[in-house]
């Protein structure tokens, strides 16, 4: 069996081990979700292009394909270049210059939030942790609006509940476990706090805990349905434990009270240090590349919001590495699909909808390139399989369109 | 109580006990084959795996003190690789590969039920 790094998820797993024999594959530690994703990226592996007239697609080489993605972005006054989160950050880099160069405007699934999420005061907190701190150290684990049995499941049991780590010999009898939702989530089953909160009420329930946790008033009354009993027993054990670290999803990003919920956790977080306890916010993204999405464009690029693409601020598309007429609202992704669009990824909606569309090898097969970890910690891919059939990477599909509308603008 | 006990653990079945036989009894004796008919389709442990359910998170094999014994990393989350613990994380789902090795197995009979406390989805479920 050889080592693989998996992107099934942005926890990018690289303790895993697969077989393929004979065409049937076999794997050890990769979760559902995991191995899912390799049998479809194994079973899609046939680079193929087509081009796509009046709604009638027809085979070309990847050649033509390119010829006429180059054509057509060449034609545009105004692109969006939308992806990236399931893309190599060598992919990513790409993608910003051929942005530069097309006079484009990027984007990724990262603008329905996180990327504001992370550009909060809140992340100028000094919370540069990884998930093997939170491993080490990590006493309560609150997720609050992140549910990871549905998106990253080996979250809970490779870092954050159930292992055991330095200053935690214990493992889970070592830690306490809240979650925060607005339903009965499955992770809930492992948590010692359940509070199931109305919607938008997170920056209530931050706000009682501050209270509570600094001391300048004690909770007499339910907050948002919870009771004070409930409230109180959560802070107390906040304040005993020495490390507590919050995983946040799109509860709190997507509620429709972001600001509030956000500078609700940068006020909990200073009460947690204000009384000389350590504390901690992560944000939780299911897909596996997003924080290096989110870290390359961050620098110099034109982003742009889903709102633009509603709007019909561009006149092309060109979409990498995400299904994104799956992944968008729908607004969004009607308007999308109305533009001349070119695609490059794995097979998909979006490929089938696509003017040109190139279905390159995943990258958890070519085993080339690097992502950034939900944490942002750099996971290098591993070579592995590597005798077998031909591949097409989308950073050499990137590369060679690049090529191709540098020399035409030139 | 013996009687309850010996049938909670699978020793005797309810028509084990000559009392339930006599007239009269029937709708008792029909009550407790009810009862513990879930124990018979069970393993000798009592666990029952539903694959259809495991998201493979690999929480039962990193909680199991079989298999932290066995293979020291998974305590500390990394997947397991071994073939000599209780269970393996194999094509995405949680496998029961030696039972025989489970704390609760005959003939000591830990009350050990953490697999099914810290399986989110219900796949793991103890009779």
């Amino acid at each position: 069996m050889e080592d693989v790094v998996c992107n099934g998820c942005s926890l990018l797993c690289d303790d895993v081990v697969v077989e393929v024999t004979d065409g049937e594959v076999h794997s050890l530690g990769l979760c559902r979700l995991g191995h899912q994703h390799l049998l479809s990226s194994i079973e899609s592996n046939s680079p193929q292009a087509s081009t796509r007239e009046s709604g009638k697609a027809t085979e070309v080489s990847i050649d033509e394909a390119l010829e006429r993605a180059a054509e057509l972005l060449l034609s545009s006054e105004r692109p969006i270049l939308y992806g990236w989160s399931g893309s190599t950050n060598e992919t990513i880099t790409l993608g910003l210059e051929l942005a530069k160069t097309l006079g484009g405007i990027i984007a990724t699934p990262a603008n329905l939030g996180m990327t504001q999420a992370l550009s909060h005061t809140l992340h100028s907190m000094d919370l540069g942790i990884d998930l093997e701190y939170v491993r080490n150290n990590g006493e309560l684990i609150i997720y609050w609006g992140s549910d990871p049995t549905e998106s990253s499941h080996r979250h809970p049991s490779k870092f954050a509940v159930l292992p055991r780590g330095e200053n935690i010999p214990e493992g889970i009898e070592s830690r306490t476990i809240g979650v925060v939702d607005v339903r009965n989530t499955e992770t809930m089953k492992m948590a010692n706090h359940r509070l199931i909160i109305p919607p938008g009420m997170d920056s209530a329930i931050l706000e009682a805990l501050v209270s509570e946790i600094s001391g300048t008033s004690s909770i007499a009354s339910d907050v948002a349905g919870i009771g004070p009993q409930e409230l109180i027993g959560l802070a107390r054990n906040i304040r005993k434990a020495d490390c507590t670290v919050i995983f946040y999803g799109s509860g709190i990003i997507n509620s429709g009270n972001a600001d509030a919920n956000l500078s609700g956790l940068q006020a909990f977080i200073e009460a947690v240090r204000g009384i000389g306890k350590q504390a901690f916010a992560l944000p939780m993204a299911p897909e596996s590349n997003i924080m290096g999405a989110i870290k390359s464009l961050s620098t110099d690029a034109s982003t742009s919001s889903i709102t633009d693409i509603v709007a019909g601020d561009f006149d092309a598309a060109l979409v990498v590495g995400d299904d994104a007429l799956v992944e968008l609202p729908g607004s969004a992704a009607k308007a999308l699909a109305q533009l001349p669009l070119v695609y490059i990824g794995p097979p998909g909606i979006t490929s089938g909808k696509a003017r040109v569309s190139i279905c390159i090898t995943d990258d958890v097969i070519t085993g080339i390139g690097t992502m950034n970890r939900l944490d942002l910690v750099e996971i290098e891919f591993k070579q592995w399989n590597s005798q077998k059939e031909e591949r097409l990477a989308e950073h050499d599909v990137m590369a060679r369109l690049l090529e191709l509308i540098r020399k035409e603008k030139s | 109580m013996a009687f309850a006990t010996k049938m909670a653990l699978g020793d005797v079945l309810p028509e084990d006990c000559p009392p339930l036989l006599e007239k009269g009894f029937e709708k008792n004796l029909e009550k407790l084959r009810d009862l513990v008919a879930p124990m018979q389709s069970a393993e000798e442990t009592g666990i029952k795996l539903d694959e259809s359910k495991c998201t493979g998170c690999g929480n039962c094999v990193v909680v199991c003190p079989v298999d932290v014994a066995v293979e020291p990393p998974t305590g500390r989350g990394k997947a397991g690789r071994s073939r000599d613990t209780v269970f393996i994380v194999e094509n995405g789902v949680s496998k029961i590969i030696n039972l025989e090795k489970c704390r609760r197995f005959p003939p000591d009979r830990l009350n050990c039920r953490v697999c099914e406390q810290y399986c989110c989805t219900d796949a793991i479920e103890i009779w």
